[in-house]
């Protein structure tokens, strides 16, 4: 471990970013390397230090001596007057002024520090339906190098050699597609967009078309010209209004200033774009299903190969990718493929925003590096399980995810270990359970999900999850017999073996990693008739407490099935033979002596 | 601005240069530069009405140089409705959990009167890019 | 012409057929039901699912919609096809307890249980009414409707069609509409009454041994059910 005897901490906050610390720190980096100090001083960029108004900011450790409003010209004279000689310079120095009010700084908040923004440098801080404000933080700058400086290959070079991969949730590198599709001779080739986001609680996709749509657009740009297309679609679902909005507003204001449409930025290149609506379905965010979708055909998937890479739109080479991986392209563009691998692990590079729900207290979106651990993005970034509860499950990747337990929590969140455990990236859901959730209850949850929104063309995945919700809701009502374990694993195995499209091959999923993890809940359910995390309702009994009830007889008289006996003034019963579990008694009791009783708090008579 | 003019590459180096000098009000006459985020989260929580507040107050107090601008959702969903008051030379502050009250006080406290509202802010800053 | 190999054997066949038309053309057996010959291949049933790859790179693909390729390695009668053509006839049983076609099936791949609540359609959802209708009667007057559990074939809105010509096409195609005989267990899910069929050699190898030749009609290795 190298021991460094400086360390130059250069503000990356957006504020300072804006003002050019980037250019400030590759500076500083360089002028440090000149004069050979690479192994006794550090660069490094941090979070935003809340002094936003002097930027570039930069602090030099141990000293504790702050500079401000540093330009580059200033740099070679700063390395060499205090890393040098030693003799720090007064003129840039920046004396913070005593600290009247405590107030935290985002920098010391964990909802943001850990974050680190690439695809949503721009939230917050621009207007969505303003372009002259996305140019105002470098938009637009990358597609006029692509279309000016780079020809097609080297625009594909880049991106493979940044190790991009599709965020949309199946991680395949996106130069790679890029390059298949650039090689087909068929014409005219087409882009799609897949705004489609289907998976419940998630909502990336969607936050990213409302508040930076044009990064979209460029990125699409920058795709049209490495494969060589025309004309693109951007399919965004009908139940995104703000987001349909948004992007027609920026399609329109990008056309009318020479940004889309023909003879962009006066190069000569031509390429438009179209918006097509989805219209209620999951599957219609299946890349073939979607590009069905666009033909007017019903939203189906086919077989693959051949890929649409080869033979996509109207039998067209076409390259259909998520909204964040268009919205991360630019960015490559701009600062390089060497940039983008600074971050993420070996085979997951860069960032991934996912929507953090549930039962956390930080809810909302957060883009962190690959690689970060699960108990990071919950305790750190989320703020922990809200009420002092215990963190029980972490749903990730939506219905062809999987839920993962407490033990897996110090996991890196990458393609391959998230795969291995289980679960999948997807498109970056992330549903945080507590102990108060029943497990095979959120089976039955997503197979209710799935069973509805299989486009039914293949037997296993129609009929496979119909039967598994069956089996997993007749569980839930008590009704489990002990062979349905088994037949529920044969059965997911099989849907997702013998399935054709995504759908179908992940069907199995939330079945077989709730059995994984958490076949005790299961055997509970089965064996026992009771549901460990009190939410089964037909696995509750109700009980009257005998020390708190009155005798008033309302719990009686509210019963619709005549299941309480009881005199006046007399501690009631509940015949639990006849007990429907519809709670009206515990309503009706005045004096809090009905109980909804699980495990733990029933007594053995 | 750009209008309806075809941009070549040349012109959007200096859109960016004035577009941004105009948001950081670094040398522009602006006192204050107030945004109203407006994602989904922020709408369904009640922006419109923080919004309204906002700008019925600047139009009672009858000040001219205040921006008021909007943006999509901040990241922290479950603050929302939030806003982010940046007056000149001094850092981002991000207030959530709004309500038309706390913005009317907002308003006059730190945007007229150049104090922050400690209790009502979320943080002091900006997020880190990569 | 593309070579690829087939239950170990060289197979060689043109640009654009599919695995099931090789298969067919060497004389191997891969069963199907949504298939027709004069009909686009519609992979829907997933009976005629083959192993394709090697490794931890395999996986079961329909053979009637899967192009060939060239150097592909193909595996008809594999254990984890056996595993899901099996299930599938299950599945698809306790859909259509009452279709002959279904029924013949089970007895013929081994199928000895149905561990599902039957819901005694009469529909399987195949599709080949639909395909008929369109592509050789070329009337359109039926289609799918809806999606996953709600799906069914009708009329457009259910309503009387102008279209139909009441060719009876659809009926003639139909596998689930030819009836069961009524056997001796007419009133269960599963009839088995012409089980020959249960092979033991998938207790202990990952390929059928017979596939070649007449897929266990042989009842070499019949498994005594008594």
């Amino acid at each position: 471990m190298k021991h460094y005897r400086a360390h130059l901490l250069v503000c990356a906050g957006t504020g300072c970013v804006s003002c050019g610390s980037f250019k400030v720190k590759e500076a500083l980096e360089k002028e440090v390397k000149k004069r050979n100090l690479q192994d006794e001083v550090q660069v490094v960029a941090t979070g935003c230090n809340g002094f936003c108004e002097r930027g570039p900011i930069v602090m030099v450790q141990p000293d504790g001596i702050f500079y401000q409003l540093l330009k580059v010209e200033d740099v070679p004279h700063l390395v060499e007057e205090h890393l040098l000689k030693g003799r720090p310079v007064k003129k840039l120095m920046y004396v913070p002024p005593a600290e009247k009010q405590p107030v935290p700084k985002m920098k010391d908040i964990e909802f943001f520090k850990h974050q680190r923004l690439i695809v949503l440098r721009n939230r917050g801080r621009i207007d969505p339906e303003k372009v002259e404000e996305y140019i105002a933080f470098d938009g637009y700058e990358a597609m006029a190098k692509a279309l000016t400086e780079m020809t097609p290959t080297a625009i594909i070079d880049e991106i493979l050699f940044s190790g991009l991969r599709g965020r949309g949730g199946a991680g395949f590198p996106t130069g790679k597609k890029w390059a298949v599709c650039a090689k087909e001779k068929g014409t005219p080739k087409y882009l799609i967009c897949n705004g489609d986001e289907g998976d419940p609680g998630a909502f990336m996709d969607r936050s990213v078309l409302e508040a930076d749509p044009h990064s979209v657009l460029e990125g699409m740009v920058i795709g049209a010209k490495a494969i060589g297309a025309a004309k693109g679609f951007v399919y965004i679902r009908h139940e995104y209004p703000l987001a349909l909005k948004r992007v027609e507003i920026a399609i329109g204001q990008a056309r009318d200033n020479g940004l889309l449409g023909e003879n962009i930025l006066g190069t000569g290149f031509n390429f438009d774009l179209e918006i097509v609506q989805g219209a209620g379905a999951f599957v219609s965010g299946e890349e073939s299903a979607l590009i069905a979708s666009i033909e007017g055909r019903i939203a189906m998937p086919r077989q693959r190969p051949p890929y649409p890479a080869q033979k996509g739109l109207w039998g067209k080479p076409t390259v259909i990718n998520n909204v964040e991986t268009w919205a991360t392209v630019p960015n490559i563009i701009r600062r390089g493929a060497d940039w983008f691998q600074g971050l993420g692990t070996e085979t997951s590079k860069g960032t991934k925003i996912f929507s953090l729900v549930g039962k956390i207290n930080n809810t909302g979106l957060v883009e962190v590096p690959m690689g970060i651990s699960l108990r990071e993005i919950v305790y750190g970034i989320g703020g922990g399980i809200p009420d002092k509860r215990d963190f029980k499950a972490i749903q990730i990747g939506g219905p062809s995810g999987g839920c993962l337990p407490a033990k897996m929590l110090d996991l890196p969140v990458d393609y391959e270990s998230l795969t291995a455990a289980g679960a999948m990236m997807g498109s970056g859901g992330m549903i945080v359970m507590d102990d108060k959730t029943c497990m095979v209850d959120i089976a039955k949850y997503f197979l209710n999900f799935l069973q509805d929104e299989s486009c039914g063309k293949c037997v296993s995945c129609r009929e496979g999850t119909q039967r598994m919700y069956e089996i997993v809701k007749g569980i839930t009502e008590g009704k489990g017999k002990e062979s349905d374990i088994a037949l529920l694993e044969e059965l997911a195995l099989i849907t997702k073996d013998a399935s054709m499209c995504a759908l179908g091959q992940t069907a199995g999923n939330p079945v077989l990693t709730t059995l994984r993890y958490f076949r005790h809940e299961y055997e509970a359910h089965i064996l026992d008739k009771r549901c460990p995390a009190g939410v089964c309702k037909s696995l509750i009994r109700y009980v009257v407490l005998a020390e708190k009830c009155t005798g008033c007889q309302s719990c009686k008289k509210a019963c619709p099935n005549d299941c309480i006996k009881g005199t006046l003034k007399d501690v009631h019963l509940i015949d639990q033979t006849k007990c429907i579990k519809c709670g009206a008694c515990k309503e009706a009791c005045k004096f809090e002596a009905i109980e909804e009783q699980r495990e733990e708090a029933i007594q053995i008579i | 601005m750009a209008g309806k003019k075809k941009l070549r590459i040349q012109d959007l180096a200096k859109i960016r240069e004035k577009t941004k000098s105009l948001m950081t009000i670094r040398e522009s006459e602006g006192r204050a530069r107030v945004t109203v985020h407006m994602g989904t989260c922020g709408i369904a929580a009640g922006a419109r009405d923080i919004m309204d507040t906002l700008l019925g107050e600047i139009s009672k107090a009858k000040v001219q140089d205040i921006i008021v601008t909007t943006s999509g959702c901040a990241g922290l969903c479950n603050a929302e409705p939030m806003a982010t008051v940046e007056l000149k030379n001094q850092p981002p502050v991000k207030y959530g959990y709004l309500t038309p009250e706390k913005m009317q006080k907002i308003f006059v406290q730190h945007i007229l009167g150049g104090q922050m509202v400690t209790d009502l802010v979320l943080a002091v800053g900006s997020e880190t890019m990569y | 012409m593309i070579t690829f190999r087939m239950n170990g054997l060289e197979v060689k066949t043109e640009e654009g057929s599919t695995l099931l038309d090789t298969a067919k053309f060497y004389g191997l057996e891969i069963p199907t039901l949504c298939y027709n010959e004069g009909l686009t291949p519609f992979g829907g049933c997933r009976l005629c699912v083959v192993e394709i790859g090697e490794g931890l790179r395999s996986k079961l693909v329909s053979s009637c919609t899967y192009p060939a390729e060239e150097g592909l390695v193909v595996r008809t009668d594999s254990k984890r096809v056996w595993a899901s053509r099996r299930m599938m006839i299950e599945l698809m049983l306790a859909m259509a307890p009452g279709s002959k076609v279904l029924q013949d099936m089970a007895s013929q791949f081994g199928v000895t249980q149905v561990r599902f609540t039957p819901r005694n359609e009469e529909c399987v959802l195949c599709g080949l009414c639909t395909r008929i209708c369109a592509e050789q009667m070329d009337a359109r007057a039926i289609g799918f409707q809806q999606r996953g559990h709600k799906r069914k074939i009708s009329t457009p809105f259910d309503m009387r069609s102008e279209e139909c010509r009441t060719c009876g096409a659809c009926m003639y195609i139909c596998p689930a509409c030819q009836l069961r005989c009524q056997g001796p267990n007419a009133e269960t899910a599963l009839c088995n009454g012409c089980l020959t069929m249960d092979p033991s050699c998938l207790d202990h190898y990952d390929d059928l041994q017979c596939w070649m030749f007449d897929a266990g009609r042989c009842g070499t290795c019949v498994r005594d059910k008594t």
